[in-house]
């Protein structure tokens, strides 16, 4: 196959999905409404940990305009308990309602189904439930100890996975270390929170056993057979929709939600059902990162190099029975970060705790891996008196080395991190800041600069959770597509992985205008997921930055199928070998001869209507369908080795601050990224997401926290508590680029959009040690809002 | 202006509510330039009721606690969360939804400079930041960066880290004057309002 042409491809081409949105007109799932519809309204466990004895709701089946309800009794009977993503050591029967009891506050304990959510809600105040609390378990550390409270009797342990990886010798690297270092780092709950919630629109027909699903669940490829599992439908009887997505970030996921919608829709007779969160339940019931503890250990040579590292790792699942792992899988195929540290021994553990479900988040388990990691680079610089840039340099995988594999198999396929470093010292006026805190120190200000690298792997392996599972239930990354060249010669594409704000539907288009030599105007990309019309495996979905790993390679193959039909075709009306053909404004010619062509629409008509013209063995149609699966990915070996995620974009955050004396304020004075996701396809969606992800990573250093008292309560359930970064905190990002393609992808692409999340944290901690470093403050835990750094001040001070 | 709360007295529609039933009143609001009347709960927020009453889906509702900044809409010209105001509230009232700033066909300044600086990804805040927008430009014509960053820190977007916003409205601040006319889209003719009439419900 010839190279593709590049018209469209690499051009900041302006998105045409803005269009919309900037004029109110997408659709997203609270639009996805009938005029019958009916409302849900979920009565919510103000437990953290308790029995449920009983749970009433004939009083509220009174209520005006209610239809039905649903208990976890009744969801018990009418379906199946919850498929896990991750398989877990034992079947835990739960259910998209709590049964027999409740884990975490929040927790959906009953549903309502009335006329309106207004109705419903007052219903909800009408529901009686006895409980019997239980002591909760909420620390991660605790909830381990043989005599924790257990979330899962069943289990026998709270302790989900545990786990010990020795990749190579790590005791003999330890033993001839010239220094070892050990510190310990915490990461607190948060999370992305896209502004749009969660929610499903079900219409179960029982007299077609026909189920309609329209969700912004951002994994319908997952999604779907959970649901199917628990409702004792087949995918075929399921269709399931995916509009407008306001949003996503990992964290819209929760198939407990379309299930209780498709049961009380059954239960309704057959009406469309609408449920969407409201902002408390989205905050306090969705997905947080997990929250943990790392004992990172780092033994040194004489010259800095890092000859082996040791980390244990706490993550917490909170009460999370349908994706655990995740976090603890994903810290694995990153433990090295850029670095080229040779063994290294990982403690997993994966503990449940009495806390929201932790799930998918920007990054998940990478952010805080870089932050231990980074951070640590920084404490062993200072350990041997040493550059901490340099120290960097020194342990890098240099390019040479490339395609590099870690000591746990992690790739990395690409990169050059000493070239994104060169970089970036003048993005951030290295130099010249060094002299300016010199000066501003003298006058009793703290001003800071913090560096962090982070490599961003996207593209996840299904086969890593093999690792945790001990089962094969999916292996590889994969996407599908669907390109057709319609009737009329338009053209038509279909995507398994429906975006939430990274414009794929401009990107798809960028690369099928390309290859079929049309005009970007000319090319439809559907922007909704529809499992009865889109191509879809297991692995569809819009997650782990994958669009540049396995979806351009599904657009591409699908456009290529259909490029090549076109070629025959014309080949066999025009008369001229294939050879001498090729696609170019809205047609197929001659190479020598542009007016010897036949239009799209000429070449369609054949296809679809004229079909006695056809060559004798060509099948009608002009539609291509692919499914597209990197070839590198692999199964775990016999030292349990794996390519986690696929392909390695990197970044150089360099951050300087001023930290306030009086109050322990800290401002962002300048932040700078130099990133490297190989081949650009659209720049402008390149530099919204570095920036957007930087804003993340920014809210969780400085700002963000789910806090929870120690019954296991919630602290932080509105907007008001839980505090995003608004247009005054995040500054905007001096950005560069370097470009090391991919030699794995089709295009060179690598992934975009977790990148600013990984290393913000640990570049703004790093800064603000460093501007408090005449004070020798120290953080071992995030976010730095203005009481926590003041307080370590104050104490600094009184120790003077 | 203060938006008043209708006298209950006065607006007793034909239908006497019952004891178990909420009261419902008859209001009528002019939406993009259109009366929309309709019998609606005394309870029913503003948001609900551009979204299910009057077609305008472009209010998105993204906290229902005034926060976040999604439903923010134009009433009497000045920005107004509408999760936290009762439709009663905007009873005889104009309101301009991110629907009566332009369409994709024909896209106000402000719109088109959002699309040419991709101040946006997934879409949800931005008919709010628009219409706040909207509102600074009209009582600031020409902000610098830090006041336009204080205009629209009440708006939250868990996109874009907010730089191509600011770039957008600067870019759009030299082509937009006036008020806005919910019937031509975001430019009027009529010379800027004071800058001290703001409505309080403005969070």
């Amino acid at each position: 196959m010839e190279a593709s042409s590049t018209q469209w491809k690499g051009r900041a081409v302006p998105l045409r999905e803005d269009l919309r949105f900037s004029t109110g007109r997408g659709t997203y799932i609270d639009d996805m409404k009938f005029p019958d519809t009916l409302h849900v309204a979920l009565l919510r466990s103000v437990h953290a940990h308790a029995r449920i004895l009983k749970v009433d709701l004939s009083e509220a089946l009174e209520m005006p305009g209610v239809v039905c309800g649903l208990t976890g009794e009744d969801a018990s009977r009418m379906s199946e308990p919850l498929r896990s993503l991750i398989p877990i050591p034992v079947a835990l029967d739960a259910y998209c309602l709590a049964y027999g009891k409740v884990t975490h506050v929040g927790e959906p304990v009953a549903a309502i189904l009335a006329e309106s959510r207004y109705l419903a809600e007052d219903a909800l105040e009408k529901i009686r439930v006895e409980y019997e609390p239980l002591p909760a378990a909420v620390d991660p550390e605790a909830a381990m100890e043989p005599d924790a409270s257990l979330l899962f009797e069943s289990m026998g342990t709270n302790v989900m996975w545990q786990d010990r990886f020795d990749y190579g010798d790590v005791d003999e690297a330890f033993g001839r270390a010239a220094r070892v270092l050990k510190k310990r780092f915490y990461i607190q709950r948060y999370s992305s929170t896209a502004l749009e919630t969660f929610g499903c629109t079900a219409v179960y027909d029982d007299h077609r056993e026909q189920l309609t699903i329209w969700s912004n669940d951002q994994r319908p490829g997952q999604a779907m057979p959970i649901v199917a599992h628990s409702l004792g439908l087949t995918h075929s009887q399921i269709r399931f929709v995916t509009p407008d997505v306001g949003g996503g970030f990992g964290n819209k996921r929760k198939a407990h939600y379309l299930i209780i919608a498709a049961l009380l829709s059954k239960l309704s007779g057959g009406r469309p059902v609408h449920y969407l969160e409201d902002r408390r339940e989205n905050l306090m019931a969705l997905i947080h990162a997990c929250n943990g503890v790392m004992d990172l250990e780092a033994a040194l040579d004489e010259e800095g190099r890092i000859l082996g590292m040791k980390v244990r790792d706490i993550a917490d699942e909170g009460a999370n029975v349908l994706n655990p792992t995740v976090h603890s899988i994903l810290k694995l195929g990153n433990l090295t970060n850029c670095y080229r540290i040779p063994v290294v021994r990982y403690e997993v553990n994966s503990v449940m705790t009495n806390k929201c479900p932790s799930g998918a988040n920007r990054g998940i388990g990478k952010p805080f891996m870089c932050l231990a990691m980074e951070r640590m680079m920084d404490y062993l610089a200072r350990e041997l008196g040493m550059d901490a840039i340099d120290l960097r340099r020194r342990n890098l995988v240099l390019p040479d080395a490339m395609p590099y594999t870690g000591p746990s198999g992690a790739l990395i396929d690409s990169g050059d991190f000493n070239g994104t470093l060169d970089k970036l010292l003048p993005l951030i006026d290295y130099e010249d800041f060094l002299r300016e805190q010199r000066e501003a120190r003298a006058q009793g200000r703290y001003l800071g600069i913090g560096i962090a690298i982070g490599l961003e792997p996207s593209t996840s392996n299904a086969s890593a959770y093999i690792l945790s599972s001990g089962r094969r239930s999916a292996s590889g990354a994969a996407e599908a597509a669907m390109v057709r060249v319609e009737h009329d010669g338009s053209i038509l594409v279909l995507l398994g992985d429906v975006g939430s704000g990274q414009g794929h539907e401009t990107a798809a288009a960028q690369i099928v205008a390309d290859e079929l030599g049309v005009a970007m105007d000319g090319v439809r990309v559907s922007p909704f997921f529809d499992s009865a019309v889109t191509p879809w495996l297991y692995a569809t979905g819009n997650y782990s930055n994958k669009f540049a790993g396995t979806d351009v390679g599904a657009i591409l193959g699908a456009a290529r199928k259909v490029r090549d039909k076109l070629l025959e075709l014309a080949a066999h009306l025009l008369e001229e070998p294939v050879e001498n053909l090729e696609l170019a404004d809205g047609g197929v010619h001659a190479r020598d001869r542009h007016e010897h062509r036949k239009t799209l629409g000429e070449l369609a008509f054949v296809a679809y209507r004229d079909l006695l013209s056809l060559p004798p063995d060509m099948e009608p149609g002009l539609e291509g369908r692919f499914y597209y699966k990197p070839d590198i990915a692999n199964v775990p070996d016999e030292n349990r080795r794996v390519r986690n995620q696929l392909f390695a974009s990197n970044a150089a955050h360099g951050v300087i601050v001023e930290v306030d004396p009086d109050t322990g304020g800290v401002t962002i004075l300048k932040y700078g990224v130099v990133h490297d996701c190989g081949t650009v396809l659209n720049p402008s969606i390149v530099e919204g997401l570095v920036q957007g992800a930087t804003a993340h990573g920014i809210g969780a250093a400085l700002f963000e926290e789910f806090d929870y008292d120690a019954e296991g309560n919630l602290k932080s359930t509105t907007f008001v508590d839980y505090l995003k970064p608004t247009a005054v905190e995040i500054p905007d990002v001096a950005m560069d680029h370097l470009v090391t393609p991919s030699p794995y992808t089709p295009l060179g692409m690598k992934g975009v959009g977790e990148g600013g999340a990984i290393p913000a944290p640990a570049a703004i901690c790093n800064a603000v040690e460093n501007a408090l470093e005449p004070l020798g403050c120290t953080f071992d835990h995030l976010p730095l809002t203005p009481e926590r750094v003041w307080e370590q001040m104050e104490k600094a001070r009184a120790s003077k | 202006m203060e938006p008043e709360l209708t006298n209950e007295s006065t607006s007793q529609s034909a239908q006497r509510p019952t004891d178990a039933t909420p009261d419902r009143r008859t209001v009528s609001v002019t939406v993009n330039g259109t009366r929309c009347e309709a019998a609606v709960d005394v309870r029913k927020t503003l948001a609900d009721f551009l979204r299910e009453d009057a077609g305008s889906t472009g209010v998105h509702v993204g906290c229902e606690h005034g926060v976040c900044g999604a439903c923010s809409v134009l009433m009497d010209g000045e920005v107004i969360r509408s999760c936290i105001l009762f439709a009663v509230q905007a009873d005889g009232h104009e309101i301009v939804t991110v629907e009566g700033l332009g369409s994709e066909q024909e896209l106000s300044p402000l719109q088109q400079a959002f699309v040419d600086h991709h101040a946006l990804q997934c879409g949800f805040c931005t008919p709010g930041m628009l219409l706040a927008a909207v509102d600074l430009l009209k009582h600031c014509p020409d902000p610098t960066e830090a006041q336009v960053r204080e205009a629209l820190s009440g708006n939250l977007c868990m996109c874009t880290g907010y730089a191509g916003i600011i770039r957008a409205v600067r870019a759009a601040a030299p082509l937009m004057s006036g008020p806005v006319d919910s019937h031509a889209g975001a430019r009027g003719t009529s010379p800027p309002a004071s800058g001290d009439d703001r409505a309080p419900a403005k969070g």
